[in-house]
């Protein structure tokens, strides 16, 4: 198998005013295809900074990101807007559906960035609300759904547009255990059967045991 | 769904705010298609007056009288004109109710040739000719006053001193839309001219013209002045609607006054708007940044935000015109007409006030968005998505 993530050398630093603050210090990662990683780490220890620079929410300050085979350290705005909708399926805590959608449009949302025919996404949308076991609830607002259920929706959302990789910030984080397993267990599916990759950052020992690899990060270095 | 289907679905989102946002706007677009609706009824005898006709009053100011005989000299000298008539302002009050304000005009027995608009029966004007002390009134007038054709009426001078004794001999009618004032009472020159104190005879207020050929109407004008150059009172003659332009020039500043108040009442509508997407854009700094996660641009979120106060400032302009018209048309309006037609002769909303409301409302609207809009566009998305994580 390839690596479909290859970080070498990567450091990040914000900065608070004028003092930087590093939270990545030249690390090194490389994750396989089709692998399903848990990315552990005490708060503030650069865990969302990392996803984010994978999933090309954001760039390193120094060292190189490929990801899905593209380089992401001298992409434009522009160009790591196209390759999160093309190849980055985000999943989060909090499920951050759009409110006034149904369960189908919020799926559909993402395809409207392509060239589909209304039908076709329908269609998409559909199937991909099937493959989340929430076929029967597409016309539900989130209002109307439970916690489980929205985040199977935004796992639809997340899939719909068949991405390489999929990243996921504490998806059980909001769920009561009973959810949260069926959250796993349907994130076991799609690496399984759809042979997604998956990196995954959690504080749940229990969601992280799911998972093929376990990371641990501390200060910005991977232990 | 479509991108602009998603936005418009986001102004459902805070149904209460919405519509007192909406309701907000619609005032602000009532009001301006009022005060826009005054303006235009006032600019109505420009809009409409008569391109054959026109007046001759005293070079130096409308209220200083000319000689009676200038109309005898533009009569036999002047080329071209079909017909040539005077009137001239008496200013006398009702007695029942003195602050009625109202046009009565003494004027020549030829008045109404030169205003074909106003419509009187050919016998009711014979009857009104023989009649010395008779008097043609304008039917709103009359419905306002009570007055009825027969009847003995007493106006008291201002101008020209004493009780006037007076018989409607008929009732005028004229179009909504003409320079012509519904509620105006004509009466003989002549019977003026014989009571009026020995220092005010034989003086007219200014002479109406209609001319043979209305592309001839500047060289028609240019003569008659030419031909009191010398005399002691020169005279200013113009086209119906330069005079009716420069008697609205008295109260021009007034009118300004209200064109700018109408554009400064929809800027309060945009500010207000403008503050209602602020807050609303502050609200979902995270889901704009779960938007660009997903692949969405900084342009697709300017897009929302803007199509978001378009659809609101849309939903306002329609509300206030959807009130504003029928409330104007229906009701408002012919109130006004027959109780203040010397002011409002016509006072209907213009379809193009209406459309000019709508697309100053929803263009503002957009304009309202613009900064929170770039404001969004410009956010980092880790730093949108921060309050999530």
């Amino acid at each position: 198998m390839s690596a479909i993530v290859e970080l070498k050398g990567v450091s990040k630093t914000f900065y608070r005013g004028k003092e930087p603050v590093p939270v990545l210090e030249n690390l090194d990662l490389q994750v396989e295809e089709g692998a399903y990683e848990a990315l552990m780490g005490p708060s503030g220890s650069g865990k969302s900074t990392l996803l984010n620079l994978i999933a090309g929410l954001d760039k390193p300050t120094s060292g190189t990101a490929k990801v899905a085979g593209q380089d992401l350290t001298n992409m434009s705005d522009g160009e790591l807007a196209h390759f999160r909708a093309d190849k980055i399926g985000f999943i989060f805590q909090a499920y951050n559906l759009l409110p006034v959608l149904t369960a189908a449009e919020n799926v559909e949302l993402p395809l409207l960035l392509t060239k589909l025919s209304s039908s076709d996404r329908k269609t998409r949308a559909k199937t991909a609300l099937r493959v989340v076991g929430l076929e029967d609830r597409m016309g539900h607002y989130p209002r109307q759904l439970s916690g489980g259920q929205e985040q199977r929706v935004a796992i639809a959302r997340a899939i719909v547009n068949d991405p390489t990789i999929l990243v996921c910030d504490e998806p059980t984080g909001d769920l009561d255990r009973k959810s949260a397993d069926e959250i796993l267990a349907l994130l076991e599916k799609l690496n399984k059967e759809f042979k997604k990759t998956i990196l995954m950052v959690t504080h749940d020992p229990a969601a992280a045991e799911r998972a093929g690899v376990i990371r641990k990060l501390d200060k910005g270095q991977l232990q | 769904m479509t991108l602009w289907s998603v936005a418009a679905k986001n102004t459902l989102r805070n149904k209460f705010r919405t519509t007192m946002t909406v309701l907000g706007g619609a005032v602000a677009v009532i009001a301006f298609i009022m005060l826009r609706t005054v303006l235009d009824a006032w600019n109505v005898g420009v809009e409409y007056a008569a391109k054959d006709r026109l007046g001759t009053r005293n070079k130096i100011s409308f209220v200083i009288p000319l000689p009676k005989h200038y109309i005898d000299d533009v009569r036999n000298d002047i080329k071209g004109i079909k017909s040539a008539s005077y009137c001239d302002w008496f200013g006398a009050k009702w007695p029942k109710d003195p602050n009625e304000f109202f046009a009565n005009l003494a004027c020549s027995d030829n008045i109404f040739e030169s205003y074909p608009e106003m419509k009187v029966d050919p016998a009711v004007l014979e009857r009104w000719k023989a009649d010395k002390k008779g008097a043609i009134v304008g039917d709103v007038l009359a419905k306002k006053l009570g007055m009825h054709v027969g009847d003995k009426v007493v106006l008291t001078g201002s101008i020209y001193p004493g009780d006037w004794e007076f018989t409607v001999d008929g009732i005028y009618t004229a179009p909504a839309q003409s320079p012509v004032d519904r509620s105006t009472f004509f009466f003989h020159w002549d019977y003026k001219n014989e009571g009026a104190p020995a220092q005010m005879k034989n003086l007219i207020g200014w002479i109406v013209t209609r001319v043979d050929d209305p592309s001839q109407s500047a060289a028609v004008s240019a003569s008659i002045d030419k031909l009191f150059d010398d005399r002691d009172m020169q005279t200013a003659t113009m086209s119906e609607r330069a005079m009716n332009n420069s008697f609205l020039g008295g109260i021009s500043s007034i009118l300004d006054a209200l064109n700018i108040v109408s554009v400064i009442i929809l800027v309060i509508m945009m500010l207000i708007l403008g503050n209602t997407i602020a807050m609303a854009v502050r609200e979902r700094t995270t889901e704009y940044g779960v938007l660009r996660a997903l692949g969405f641009e900084p342009g697709h979120i300017r897009a929302f935000i803007v199509g978001e106060a378009i659809t609101t400032s849309l939903l306002a302009g329609l509300v206030g015109v959807g009130l504003a018209y029928p409330f104007v048309q229906m009701g408002m309006g012919k109130w006004l007409e027959e109780n203040m037609g010397q002011f409002f002769p016509y006072f209907r909303v213009n379809p193009m006030t209406a459309l000019l409301a709508l697309v100053l409302t929803v263009l503002l609207g957009a304009v309202a968005s613009l900064l929170p809009a770039v404001r969004a566009g410009k956010m980092e998305v880790t730093e949108a998505l921060r309050r999530i994580a």
